[in-house]
């Protein structure tokens, strides 16, 4: 197994993602304003949306990549696929577990049957379940076959989980007074700026990791099943 | 004969297989129904259920354990044709691979709407509430559909694993979330004497999940199941 170089463009984008997360760090700490009723841990809000957006995101392309595995048969789809639902898992824990910690003192629990919240975590699982899958079937082109399927099948039930469950709490509006919390707060200028720059540095850190996963998996498949 | 009676065809000699199989063996149906009741009573005495609760809870308890006692359905389904060696001749039969889906998936929401139609007297009887209303049974017809064949669907998957019995309750679950959510509302709204109108958004989420699973069976079945 010989070392092949990394690629400039990835050295390029682990630079831009490090210098994107350190410099969205100070512009959430000394730029934006504190919001008015939430006080500062409304700051959350940039890395818990960002990250969010990241997690739907890489679900996207691990359906995309199983859409492309399946209509090439090339196992490079495969490990983009793996990689994206990898990188996506992680996002969406992030989310999580940011949500949690916001949701503490401003809804005064850790946890909330709200839609949103909710859909994230079962899509948490689902993707769980992804793992779960892959590691019980033996062959590569097994793995990648199914995984492709799965992949797909996950992105298409994932909106109507999301809209059943914010049906449910529409049915139920006394259950969770506070489940439509969230957009209900206007953004100054400077925190617009801060939110955006702040979903365009996940962006990036998003291809980074997944480029990175990418690498892991290919050198895997090369080493144990001695793909080309 | 056209290709779309021989299609019709081919899936009804599957189901006509699988009933034939159920009718001598009499392994699926049974255990199905003694799961589900089993729950029941897991359920009442591990929710210290009140009778006023009880009245809430009918389509809850009546989904969750319809769910459960299906998976066994689901799996047994398919492993019957493992273990046989039949799937192979199913798949070497020169016919469309998804006629053998839509004919295992019809067997599957078959089995179970039977075990569904005998658990409303019981569940009727148990919670003294009249189940038999037309409305109650279309969400029954429509949430069970698309919770088989979404199952069935996972079923052929998992059977290629190692860990392959318990491999299709984890898939499937959190798949069949927005079935279970919308059938157990559904059910809640008729018990409760809620009208069409107000129900018809639930209905027409588990027609939506319906045509999804569906679609998603014929277009991925033979995908799943090629070698």
């Amino acid at each position: 197994m010989t070392l092949t170089k990394k690629p400039t463009a990835l050295i390029v984008l682990d630079v831009l993602s490090v210098t994107g997360i350190l410099g969205l760090l100070v512009l959430v700490l000394f730029f934006t304003p504190v919001e008015a009723t939430m006080g500062s841990i409304q700051k959350i809000f940039y890395f818990h949306v960002a990250s969010a957006w990241a997690g739907m995101l890489s679900f996207l392309i691990a359906a995309g990549a199983g859409i492309g595995y399946l209509s090439s048969r090339r196992f490079s789809w495969d490990w983009l696929s793996l990689a994206a639902v990898q990188v996506g898992v992680v996002f969406g824990l992030v989310a999580i577990i940011s949500g949690m910690i916001w949701a503490r003192p401003v809804w005064n629990t850790w946890w909330v049957w709200d839609p949103r919240l909710t859909t994230t975590t079962i899509m948490e699982l689902i993707y769980s379940a992804y793992f779960i899958l892959r590691a019980g079937l033996t062959t590569p082109e097994t793995r990648a076959r199914l995984g492709a399927v799965y992949a797909i099948l996950s992105a298409a039930t994932v909106p109507l989980t999301f809209f059943s469950i914010r049906l449910f709490r529409t049915i139920h509006p006394v259950v969770i007074a506070a489940g439509s919390e969230g957009a209900s707060f206007n953004m100054s200028p400077r925190m617009q700026m801060t939110f955006i720059t702040g979903l365009i540095v996940f962006t990036i850190l998003l291809v980074d990791l997944i480029w990175h996963c990418y690498h892991l998996s290919k050198r895997k498949a090369k080493e144990q099943w001695e793909i080309k | 004969m056209k290709p779309f009676q021989r299609y019709l065809k081919t899936i009804w000699q599957i189901v006509r297989k699988d009933i034939r199989v159920e009718w001598r063996g009499r392994q699926g149906i049974p255990v199905m129904l003694v799961f589900s009741l089993l729950i029941v009573f897991l359920f009442n005495f591990a929710l210290q259920l009140s009778p006023e609760l009880q009245a809430g809870l009918t389509a809850g308890l009546l989904w969750v354990s319809l769910a459960f006692a299906s998976t066994l359905g689901l799996n047994r389904s398919i492993n019957l044709e493992r273990e046989t060696g039949a799937l192979d001749g199913l798949l070497l039969a020169p016919v469309d691979r998804s006629a053998v889906f839509f004919g295992k998936s019809l067997s599957n929401f078959l089995f179970t709407t039977l075990v569904a139609l005998v658990l409303l007297p019981i569940f009727g009887l148990f919670y003294q509430q009249n189940l038999f209303h037309p409305a109650l049974i279309l969400a029954l017809l429509l949430g069970v559909g698309a919770y088989t064949s979404l199952g069935t669907l996972l079923a052929a998957l998992s059977i290629q694993a190692r860990t392959r019995d318990v491999l299709l309750p984890v898939l499937l679950f959190p798949l069949a979330l927005p079935v279970l959510i919308a059938a157990v509302e559904a059910s809640r709204g008729v018990i409760s004497g809620q009208s069409m109108g107000e129900l018809q958004s639930w209905f027409l989420l588990l027609l939506a999940c319906d045509i999804l699973f569906n679609a998603a069976g014929l277009m991925f079945f033979e995908t799943i199941l090629e070698e």
